[in-house]
């Protein structure tokens, strides 16, 4: 069995009375994508959220291989988010800043590149998320405020790949996107797993996404997550609030 | 016992919020001047907060000269002491009003207009993106706007009262007919190094409030529709609040220089 990237053991969380977890306990393995379901604000961003330290939690241990990472200093926590990159639900790209600088954004922080050399890093990540200069010659210098919500979503992954992370979460990569917008997202996470071994974990409410995207599946559910499985085996669950609510969603 | 409850969750909330700005404060001091020392990011706020500030600080500072050397002129006209109109009109200006206005207006625009830009980049989640990169918000965001605002605002506040002096002499001469030279001088005269000094050091004092205040506001967003707006009027009484309460802190030590 591969070593685990996150391992979150007892975790307990909770924004005022709202408790959002109590006890919970999740895995994820070096090369798998993990997809995390779950009613909306049962706290299923908050997962991602704890694992990169944007959050902390109340209680229990976020592990990323090996380390607290409730306990990490500055640097420490500078590091693990160089090699964890994160695709926000809205992409959350810079406003103020072209794509070109905003695919930079790591690069700038991180390392020494020139600009010549960052340039050619965001091309090559623009096209990995099929925004390359075929499909667009002005990509570079063309604000957020003029991209569609699909266009967004690339950006911003291109954005979270540019410093070659072992890991990518993903949140609802999918929602709001049209079926064939949704079908590319997918491929694209599918396509990282595959080419450059990145390990994935994405909060979805897409299960047709989630279907076609994931190692494991894992369920949000009572603050915790009762039912973490493969895909054929958690399709095969015969537990009603599973049942519920993939059955919703697909329907 | 429901006010008194009310009344202890208010202060309780209170003395989170300074905590919180102080600690704001504190971690833009200590994690701001390192390199890169964001020079661009600075200059850019210095662009944003003061150079666009330059209309309304000629405006306020001109017309608040010239009202008041207008009432003090009337008061003074009652006691024959129309002469000594550019001694009180600077020790009032320079000293109290062209600062603390200026705070009052401008730093709340300095203010509430970072309020309004770190708010939407926190319900965006720019600010947890920023953090994501492995990059950190308080010098990428703060810092650059706590120092801009620093040294922005002392800036308008001389601007301010050479337009004040202009106003007050404006007044001086067409309403009591001062000539613009006398004005000037007892104007000038009265003026010793402390009350600039007072008057820079409430500046920079007011500057640095305004900038932590709208940057801690915008931090603290909460997320929905209305969040921003809320979040952008409460910069606006608490900026004001802050700047009377410094003022009359400095006051109370340079009155006594």
């Amino acid at each position: 069995m591969l070593e685990p990237v996150f391992d979150l053991r007892g975790v307990a969380k909770a924004f005022g009375e709202n408790v959002v977890y109590r006890g919970m306990d999740l895995t994820v393995r070096r090369g798998e994508t993990v997809t995390v379901i779950g009613g909306s604000g049962t706290g299923k961003s908050v997962c991602l959220k704890l694992m990169i330290g944007l959050m902390s939690a109340d209680a229990g241990e976020v592990r990323f291989k090996g380390q607290d990472v409730g306990e990490m200093d500055a640097t420490a926590l500078s590091e693990l988010r160089r090699s964890v990159g994160m695709v926000f639900q809205g992409g959350a790209l810079f406003d103020s800043m072209t794509v070109e600088r905003n695919v930079v954004y790591g690069l700038r922080e991180h390392t020494d590149m020139t600009e010549i050399k960052m340039r050619d890093r965001a091309v090559e990540c623009l096209d990995l998320v099929g925004l390359g200069l075929d499909f667009d010659p002005d990509i570079l210098e063309k604000m957020p405020a003029s991209l569609s919500g699909g266009m967004k979503k690339r950006v911003a992954l291109a954005r979270s790949i540019a410093l070659k992370p072992d890991v990518i979460l993903y949140d609802e990569p999918t929602t709001g996107l049209d079926p064939p917008n949704c079908d590319r997202i997918a491929k694209m996470i599918r396509k990282l797993q595959a080419e450059l071994g990145i390990t994935s974990v994405v909060v979805t409410h897409d299960i047709e996404t989630a279907w076609h995207i994931s190692d494991r599946i894992a369920m949000l559910l009572d603050r915790r997550f009762p039912y973490v499985d493969g895909v054929k085996e958690f399709r095969a669950l015969d537990v009603p609030e599973v049942r519920d609510f993939t059955r919703r969603r697909i329907g | 016992m429901a006010q008194i409850e009310r009344l202890g969750s208010l202060l309780t909330g209170l003395i989170v919020w300074i905590g919180g700005v102080g600690r704001m404060l504190g971690q833009a001091v200590f994690r701001g001047p390192r390199p890169p020392f964001g020079g661009d990011d600075i200059g850019y706020q210095l662009l944003q907060t003061g150079v666009r500030s330059l209309p309304t600080a000629t405006l306020m500072s001109g017309f608040i000269g010239m009202i008041f050397s207008w009432q003090f002129g009337e008061a003074l006209a009652a006691f024959g002491a129309v002469s000594t109109l550019g001694n009180v009109a600077a020790f009032a200006l320079v000293r109290e009003l062209v600062p603390s206005i200026i705070a009052v207006t401008v730093g709340a625009k300095m203010a509430t207009g970072m309020t309004a830009e770190l708010g939407s980049m926190k319900v965006t989640e720019q600010i947890d993106a920023i953090s994501s990169l492995g990059a950190d918000p308080i010098k990428k965001l703060v810092w650059p706007r706590v120092v801009a605002s620093t040294i922005a605002l002392p800036l308008l506040v001389v601007w301010g009262n050479v337009m004040a002096l202009i106003g007050g002499m404006f007044i001086g001469h067409v309403v009591f007919g001062l000539s613009y030279g006398f004005f000037y001088n007892s104007y000038i005269d009265e003026l010793v190094m402390w009350h600039y000094v007072g008057c820079m050091v409430k500046s920079i004092v007011f500057g640095t409030l305004a900038g932590i205040i709208g940057c801690y506001q915008g931090f603290n967003t909460q997320f929905g529709t209305e969040a921003v707006g809320v979040a952008t009027t409460e910069t606006v009484v608490a900026t004001t609040i802050a700047v009377v309460v410094a003022d009359f802190a400095l006051t109370t030590i340079f009155v006594q220089v």
